[in-house]
């Protein structure tokens, strides 16, 4: 099912530039020549941010909190299990989307813990990522309260998405 | 995040330093190799979707799009350049369809005209990254496959419980930032 629905959009899409009667490739050609200057222009932010995520991982520091928090995270409805996914969500997309996939071998797909794991892939997002890709390009240096907000946001995401999953 | 940065890198360089010293610069180089490879990926996934954005906008599309979710817009960002209303319309769509790569580039454009030069993050800016960082799915698509390829038998099953929890999340960060906000600024007339 959704794997039409980005074809019809495209078409649709076409379908109206035809009707309006726009230079379809000259636009589109316009549109893609910001893609390598954009790329560009957020590189080193990209890779300080995953430097930093590596050492991180390697150090072992991560996986030394996830242990730390683990009773806290626990007491809060959030399986032990489900700790480093939790944790390492706000930097990396990639990265969560590897804990994800092995979540996903060694539970199995269907279980509670890898429906958890979904739900939360679905409703967080790479904060730090985000917030530095977005900003990179202005003067704004502190995005002030923005990345506290978004995090208890996404704790509380992630509290909701265990609880709904024992029952839906 | 510069004192974040610092915390991040110092620690782990520190605990390596004892644990593994050789992994300290092979490690960082391989993760700048991701970082390149990532920016090429994504560079290639930039064209596409920015390709495509200026046909919307060229077609007139964006516009309507904007005055659709227009009145939301300016309720939730406080927002009244028609343009910046539009790059927020076209990003929050983005999102909503769990495309969060064709969301980056509007989002960074979105930034650059809310940016207003004094160097502190406005109003608009901070509710910009709290909702992509909260964002409504309508359809988580790439967590729907690798599901099916890890064998699931009702993949698409999470997707209620992952609208019902974003729905939530996303009214918690609008109304926390709108509460931050007046609080903020009660204070600042206090103060005057």
């Amino acid at each position: 099912m959704s794997n039409y629905i980005l074809p019809i959009l495209f078409l649709l899409l076409f379908a109206y530039c035809l009707y309006k009667r726009i230079n379809t490739y000259d636009t589109f050609v316009k549109g893609a020549k910001g893609a390598i200057k954009l790329v560009v222009d957020i590189f080193p932010f990209i890779a300080s941010i995953l430097i930093a995520v590596a050492l991180l991982r390697v150090s072992g520091i991560t996986n030394f909190l996830a242990q730390m928090l683990a009773p806290i995270f626990n007491a809060l409805g959030i399986p032990t299990e489900l700790c480093e996914l939790v944790l390492l969500r706000p930097f990396t997309g990639s990265g969560s989307y590897g804990i994800l996939e092995n979540i996903f071998t060694t539970y199995g797909a269907d279980s509670y813990i890898s429906r958890c794991a979904c739900v939360i892939m679905g409703c967080s997002e790479t904060i730090f990522y985000v917030a530095t890709v977005y900003i990179s390009q202005t003067k704004v240096k502190k995005l002030l309260y923005a990345i506290p907000v978004a995090l208890i946001c996404s704790l509380i995401g992630t509290i909701l998405a265990c609880l709904i999953c024992k029952v839906m | 995040m510069n004192i974040f940065w610092y915390v991040m890198m110092f620690l782990s360089i520190l605990v390596l330093l004892i644990t593994n010293p050789s992994a300290v610069l092979s490690e960082m180089i391989d993760a700048s190799a991701d970082a390149l490879s990532l920016c090429i990926e994504l560079c290639a996934i930039y064209a596409v979707w920015l390709g495509l954005l200026e046909m919307v906008e060229a077609s007139g599309l964006g516009e309507k799009l904007a005055k659709l979710l227009r009145p939301l817009i300016k309720k939730i960002f406080k927002v009244d350049n028609a343009e910046t209303q539009k790059i927020i319309a076209l990003n929050v769509s983005a999102n909503m369809l769990g495309l969060g790569n064709a969301a980056t580039p509007m989002g960074i454009k979105a930034m650059q005209s809310l940016d207003d030069k004094s160097g502190r993050a406005n109003f608009a800016m901070i509710m910009l990254v709290v909702i992509n960082a909260t964002s409504i799915q309508l359809l988580p698509t790439t967590v729907i496959g690798l599901r099916a390829s890890a064998g699931s038998e009702n993949p698409s099953d999470i997707i209620l419980p992952t609208l019902i929890v974003t729905f939530c999340t996303t009214l918690l960060g609008i109304i926390l930032v709108h509460t931050i906000d007046k609080f903020k600024r009660q204070k600042a007339r206090a103060k005057s």
